[in-house]
C-alpha cells in the first residue's frame, strides 16, 4: 500500500520508543541525575498550554533531557463549528518552543454548539465527513507549520449513515487533507472488538508510508464492549498487531501511553522496552 | 464551496445533549427510538446503550475533574451532598472550555444560589472561593521579579509617592472560618469525615505562588490592610495613611516602625515585583 511517491513517515523521523510525560513519573524522568533510558516522550499540548507556574517549569526541564512531541485532545477536526483560532495560536506558540517535530491530534469531534464534551467522540464514515475534515486538517496543518496526524480513536457505537469502513475514512482524509497519521494499535483493537471487524484488516488497510507515530496502551474489557482506559498493560493481541504495523509500515516512533493507574516508572519502562524488542526483531527478520 | 454538512450536523444536534442527559436513556423510549435513527447497536448493546457508554462517562469524567479541584468543598459537604452539588453545577453549566482546568470557571457565581445545608452555607461559600483561587495561582505568568537596582537608586524621599507593585497573581482573603487549614485537613490522608460545622476562626489570608509551590500566610490585620491598599494601587504614602487612620493613636505611631520590615519580608517572598515612582 505504499505509494511510491510518498517517502516512509512522510519523511519524518523516527524518534525511537518513548512514553507519554506523565506527573506521577515526574522524579524519574526529570529530577534523577541521569536522564532515564527512553527516546522521546509525548506531552499532551493543552496541558502546557499555559501563562507559567509548575506545568511551565516541568516543561522546561523537560525539553532540556528529551526530544518531546506535542499530543493534543481538543482540536475537534470533526465539529462543524469554525476552527477556533485562539487555540490554534497557542497550540502553534507551544510548537515553536518545543520543537516538536510534528503534532498530533485525534480524528474526532469533542462538543458543539459551544459545549465542550471533553471526550473523542466518532465521527460518521462518510463522504462528507471526509470532505469536511480534510478541508479543515489541511487549514490546520497550513496555520501551524508543522506536519498535522490524526489518530484513530477508540469507538463505543457505530452510526446508521456510515457509508464506509473506518481504515477508508481514516485513508481518504490523509490522503485529501496530506496528513499523517497516529496508529493506536489499542484503538483498532478496542474498536474492533465494539464494533466486530478484524484488526489485522485496519492495519493492512491504511497508508503506511503516512504512518508517522504509533500508539499502544491498555484497556479495560467490561464483557460486553471494552473502553479505552489506558489504565493496564498492552494485552497480547494488540502487541500482535504492533508486530504488524511495524512489519508494513517500517521503523515508526512509537509511544505507550498509560493515564489511569500508573503504574511505577519501571513498570513503565518495560512496556517500552516490549515495544524496543519488537522493533528490533521485525527490522532483523526483514534484512534477513 | 464548503461541502453541505446536514447529516454531520444533525447527529451532533442530537447526540450532544444526549451525552448530557441525567439518566439513563435505556428507560426513555422516545429517545431510544431517536438514538436508533443514528445509531446501529450490535449484537450486544442497543444503541441507546451504545450512546449511554458516552453519557456515563462525561459524567464521570466532569464529576471527577471538578472534584480534583475542590477537596476542601468535598470535605465540608461530604460525598452525597458534594456530588449533588457538582452534577447541578455542570447542568447549569455545562462545560464550555476546551481545558477542564476552566471547568469551574462559574462556580463561585453558582455556589450563591445553590441548596447547601444552612449550617455549612457560609463555610462552604468561603471554601469555595478560596480553592478557586488556586487554579490561576497554580499556572498563571509570572511576572518579571523586581530589580534591586530600582530599590537601591531610590531617593528617600521618593518613597512617600511611590507605588509598590503587588505580584499580579497573589490573592487576598479576609475569611471568617479557616478555610485554608480544613482543605489541609481534607487533603490529609487520615481525614475523619466532618463531624459538626467548623465554627469562626477569622484570618486575613494572603496565597501566593513560591518555587512553583502555591502557600499561604496569615497576616496580621494591620499588615493585611496595607498590603491590600497597595494592591489597590495605592502610593505607600497615602496607603500607610489610609491604614493608620483605622487604628488607635499607639498604634498609628507603631505604624512607620513596621512598614520597613514588613516591606523586606514582601520583598523577600516576592510578593512586591516592581516600585513605579
Amino acid at each position: 500500500m505504499t505509494s511510491k511517491k510518498t517517502p516512509a513517515r512522510l519523511g519524518l523521523p523516527d524518534l525511537g520508543v518513548g512514553v507519554g510525560m506523565r506527573i506521577p513519573h515526574y522524579e524519574d524522568l526529570l529530577d534523577h541525575p541521569e536522564p532515564a533510558r527512553m527516546d522521546w516522550l509525548e506531552i499532551i499540548s493543552e496541558n502546557f498550554m499555559l501563562g507559567g507556574g509548575l506545568p511551565r517549569y516541568n516543561l522546561g526541564r523537560a525539553l532540556s533531557r528529551y526530544p518531546l512531541v506535542q499530543h493534543g485532545v481538543s482540536l475537534s477536526i470533526g465539529e462543524t463549528a469554525p476552527l477556533d483560532y485562539e487555540y490554534l495560536g497557542k497550540l502553534k506558540a507551544l510548537l515553536r518552543e518545543t520543537k516538536s517535530p510534528w503534532v498530533s491530534d485525534h480524528l474526532c469531534w469533542t462538543g458543539a454548539h459551544g459545549v465542550n464534551l471533553h471526550d473523542l467522540l466518532p465521527l460518521p464514515y462518510t463522504e462528507e465527513a471526509v470532505k469536511h475534515v480534510a478541508a479543515r486538517a489541511r487549514e490546520v496543518q497550513d496555520f501551524l507549520g508543522v506536519r498535522l496526524i490524526l489518530e484513530n480513536v477508540s469507538s463505543y457505537l457505530t452510526y446508521t449513515s456510515s457509508a464506509m469502513k473506518e481504515w477508508e475514512f481514516l485513508t481518504a482524509i490523509a490522503e485529501e487533507a496530506d496528513v499523517g497519521l497516529l496508529l493506536d494499535c489499542n484503538n483498532i483493537y478496542v474498536s474492533s472488538f465494539n464494533h466486530g471487524f478484524d484488526p489485522r484488516e485496519f492495519v493492512d488497510g491504511v497508508p503506511h508510508a503516512r504512518v508517522v507515530q504509533i500508539h499502544l496502551a491498555g484497556h479495560t474489557n467490561y464483557g460486553k464492549y471494552i473502553i479505552d482506559t489506558h489504565s493496564a498493560p498492552v494485552i497480547d493481541p494488540v502487541w500482535d498487531l504492533y508486530r504488524q504495523a511495524i512489519q508494513r509500515c517500517g521503523p515508526v516512533s512509537t509511544l505507550v501511553e498509560w493515564d489511569d493507574d500508573i503504574p511505577p516508572f519501571a513498570e513503565l519502562c518495560a512496556e517500552a522496552e516490549k515495544a524496543r524488542v519488537i522493533r528490533d526483531e521485525v527490522a532483523r527478520d526483514a534484512a534477513a | 464551496m464548503t461541502p453541505p454538512r446536514e447529516p454531520l450536523d444533525a447527529v451532533m444536534a442530537f447526540l450532544e445533549p444526549a451525552f448530557r442527559r441525567v439518566d439513563a436513556l435505556e428507560g426513555d423510549a422516545t429517545i431510544a427510538g431517536e438514538c436508533a435513527a443514528h445509531v446501529t447497536g450490535n449484537s450486544r448493546l442497543t444503541p441507546a446503550e451504545q450512546v449511554d457508554i458516552y453519557r456515563r462517562q462525561y459524567w464521570l469524567r466532569h464529576v471527577d475533574a471538578l472534584a480534583d479541584d475542590y477537596p476542601g468543598v468535598a470535605y465540608l459537604l461530604g460525598e452525597e451532598g458534594f456530588d449533588a452539588f457538582l452534577r447541578a453545577y455542570l447542568l447549569a453549566h455545562p462545560p464550555r472550555h476546551k481545558s477542564l482546568r476552566d471547568l469551574g470557571a462559574d462556580v463561585v457565581a453558582f455556589s450563591q444560589g445553590h441548596a447547601f445545608p444552612a449550617a455549612l452555607r457560609a463555610v462552604t461559600l468561603e471554601m469555595i472561593a478560596y480553592e478557586h483561587a488556586f487554579i490561576d495561582l497554580f499556572d498563571g505568568a509570572e511576572p518579571p521579579p523586581l530589580d534591586p537596582q530600582k530599590l537601591t537608586s531610590m531617593p528617600e524621599d521618593a518613597w512617600e509617592r511611590a507605588r509598590i507593585v503587588i505580584h499580579p497573581l497573589l490573592v487576598r482573603r479576609q475569611v471568617r472560618f479557616a478555610v485554608h487549614r480544613l482543605r489541609l485537613q481534607a487533603k490529609s490522608s487520615d481525614v475523619a469525615p466532618l463531624a459538626a460545622p467548623p465554627s469562626e476562626a477569622p484570618a486575613n489570608l494572603v496565597l501566593f505562588r513560591d518555587d512553583n509551590q502555591i502557600r499561604f500566610e496569615e497576616l496580621d490585620g494591620t499588615a493585611f490592610a496595607l498590603l491590600d491598599a497597595l494592591a489597590r494601587g495605592e502610593a505607600l504614602g497615602p496607603a500607610c495613611e489610609e491604614v493608620a487612620a483605622t487604628l488607635d493613636a499607639e498604634a498609628a505611631d507603631q505604624l512607620g516602625a513596621q512598614v520597613g520590615p514588613w516591606f523586606q519580608q514582601w520583598t523577600a517572598r516576592r510578593w512586591i515585583v516592581d516600585v513605579v515612582v
